[in-house]
């Protein structure tokens, strides 16, 4: 199919480029709409707009970042991100690497529970970890917020490590402690670097799932002072005087770090999707 | 320490998955048998009370066929479009790995991003699309006040966000097809359409059969682009078993039926995979 491009006929090349060109418009325009609104003067905004903004601005950056919450939501996105990504690899990596290597029984049972986790509605789980989290005092905490985010990171990361360590041979460990290397030695120094592009991948996915999450923080967040991103621009729909500028410069500004990570690793994005971890 | 190891990852193991899925996932059902008020108030023994009044509301009924129109529409244009989209990037065109990164993103973004998004882009005075349809003459579309378009913004949302899903893992199941395959067809005299359906699509078969099971399990489970987008409205027209859970336990604080509703989904959900699997057996572990 793709063995013989030079001898395609013109108009078969032209209904690519076409096709092609409704794909990029289709996938481009809108967020490129969100960054153009976010640079354009609000007097540019109420006559007819033109595809490239006659002027540029930054004052709703200005205005978000000087005047309201939304540092403050950053910040704790960017905490809870970071704190579940961390927590999702250190038992990620301890349980997928018990299931493959130690054989027992009810192992089955740690996968199986990993995969109906897939399945659960969200409010399956959120209802349970809210009334939970209120009976121990941690209701409203980022701690919160964290520990439900693993409820959907951590049996993702299991799942994506397990197939990674299983089609690792055995020997290479053997080998490791012949040499004199203990068990734990030879997992720190043999297998985990040998998982180097695993482990991005699921800390990728870890990071997206907990970045872009609004159900779990919608349930567990109730002061605005924990409120993360993502809550924090929803409440400005409903806001009395909704300032457009301001909400596609949030927008901008918190999509931005994924596009940079995807230009980066997007083989790394693209490996996770196709082996199972995946954010629905 | 070495005899440990493994077994003290295990633990680990099991404690996690107790604590954060088997434990809360026990807990939720067993809150859908009590009459809570609130949060703070003794919980009260109902039996199956819950379940009663919710199988015996029509909204329950409701909310369950909106997540089927709303699941089974949006999986289907994902998955054409999906299709589609990866036979286009499988083509050789100057750009093609350009392209391929640009079909990708609209996957990263935060569900509330492309929620506000859109509903900029149709705003009713400067949205950039009513000042277009407008140019062009077609009437106003009031995209979140009738109940069709309300279900026709949710389900473009959805299908915008997650074909990205779709033409990716496609993409990489089109690169394993041996291109024997497609010479052999074309000598004996086969079309593109019939090279589709007589060797893409066989070859191709578990790994659609993987993506429509994955898509549909989480386009039926998805709360956030219809809450943020119509929140179940106008009139319940849009409402579907997670907004129902979720109005039940946080905003009529009847958190015993906001459990049975979550729990009744998640039946549903088994009951619907399992006939799945036994119309479509996946071959092979995975």
């Amino acid at each position: 199919m793709t063995a013989q491009s030079g001898s395609r006929p013109l108009p078969a090349r032209i209904a690519i480029y076409v096709a092609a060109l409704i794909l990029a418009v289709y996938s481009a325009f809108p967020i490129y709409w969100m960054v153009a609104s976010s640079l354009r003067p609000t007097q540019e905004m109420l006559v007819d707009p033109t595809l490239l903004p006659r002027s540029l601005t930054l004052d709703y950056y200005y205005s978000l970042l000087s005047q309201t919450d939304y540092p403050r939501q950053f910040l704790n996105s960017l905490i809870v991100a970071l704190t579940t990504v961390a927590l999702t690899m250190v038992l990620s990596i301890m349980i997928a690497y018990g299931v493959t290597r130690q054989r027992i029984r009810g192992k089955q049972m740690i996968i199986a529970g990993m995969l109906y986790a897939y399945m659960f509605p969200p409010l399956l789980l959120a209802i349970p970890l809210y009334a939970m989290f209120t009976s121990v005092g941690l209701d409203g905490t980022l701690l919160s917020l964290v520990i439900s985010h693993l409820t959907i990171t951590m049996p993702l990361g299991v799942w994506f490590l397990w197939g990674f360590f299983k089609t690792m041979p055995f020997e290479l460990e053997e080998a490791a402690m012949v040499d004199g290397c203990t068990r734990l030695g030879a997992f720190l120094r043999v297998v985990l670097p040998l998982s180097v592009p695993g482990l991005v991948t699921v800390a990728i996915f870890a990071f997206l799932l907990s970045w872009t999450d609004y159900t779990f923080a919608l349930v567990m967040i109730t002061s605005d002072a924990n409120k993360t991103v993502p809550l924090g621009l929803a409440s400005m729909i409903g806001a009395f005087d909704l300032r457009w500028g301001d909400v596609m410069a949030g927008s901008t500004l918190i999509a931005m770090p994924l596009f940079a990570a995807f230009v980066m690793l997007s083989r790394y994005f693209v490996q996770g999707l196709t082996a199972g971890a995946v954010k629905g | 320490m070495t005899r440990w190891l493994l077994p003290g990852f295990l633990a680990v193991g099991v404690i996690a998955t107790l604590v954060l899925i088997v434990g809360p996932a026990l807990y939720a059902v067993s809150l859908s048998f009590y009459e809570i008020r609130s949060l703070t108030s003794a919980p009260e023994w109902a039996g199956l009370a819950n379940y009663a009044a919710v199988l015996a509301s029509g909204e329950f009924w409701n909310a369950l066929w909106n997540g089927i129109v709303y699941a089974g529409l949006a999986i289907v244009l994902q998955v054409v479009l999906g299709i589609g989209f990866a036979l286009l990037l499988n083509q050789p065109f100057v750009g093609r790995p350009i392209l391929r990164g640009i079909a990708f993103l609209p996957y990263l973004l935060p569900t509330v991003i492309a929620v506000l998004t859109f509903k900029w882009m149709v705003d009713g005075s400067l949205g950039i699309v009513t000042i277009l349809m407008d140019d062009l003459g077609l009437p106003p579309i009031y995209w979140f006040e009738t109940e069709t378009a309300s279900m026709v913004s949710v389900i473009l949302i959805s299908v915008w966000l997650w074909t990205p899903f779709v033409t990716t893992t496609f993409l990489a199941g089109l690169q394993t097809v041996p291109p024997q395959l497609y010479e052999a067809a074309r000598v004996d005299g086969a079309g593109p359409v019939r090279r589709f359906f007589h060797v893409t699509l066989p070859s191709l078969r578990p790994i659609l059969t993987v993506i429509i099971l994955l898509r549909g399990v989480w386009m039926f489970n998805k709360f956030d682009v219809i809450w943020l987008t119509t929140g179940g409205g106008p009139l319940g027209a849009t409402e579907h078993l997670p907004v129902l859970s979720y109005r039940m336990a946080f905003t009529l604080y009847d958190i015993g039926s906001g459990a049975a509703v979550a729990t009744l989904s998640f039946f549903v959900l088994m009951a619907a995979v399992t006939l799945y699997f036994r119309f479509f057996p996946i071959e092979g572990g995975k």
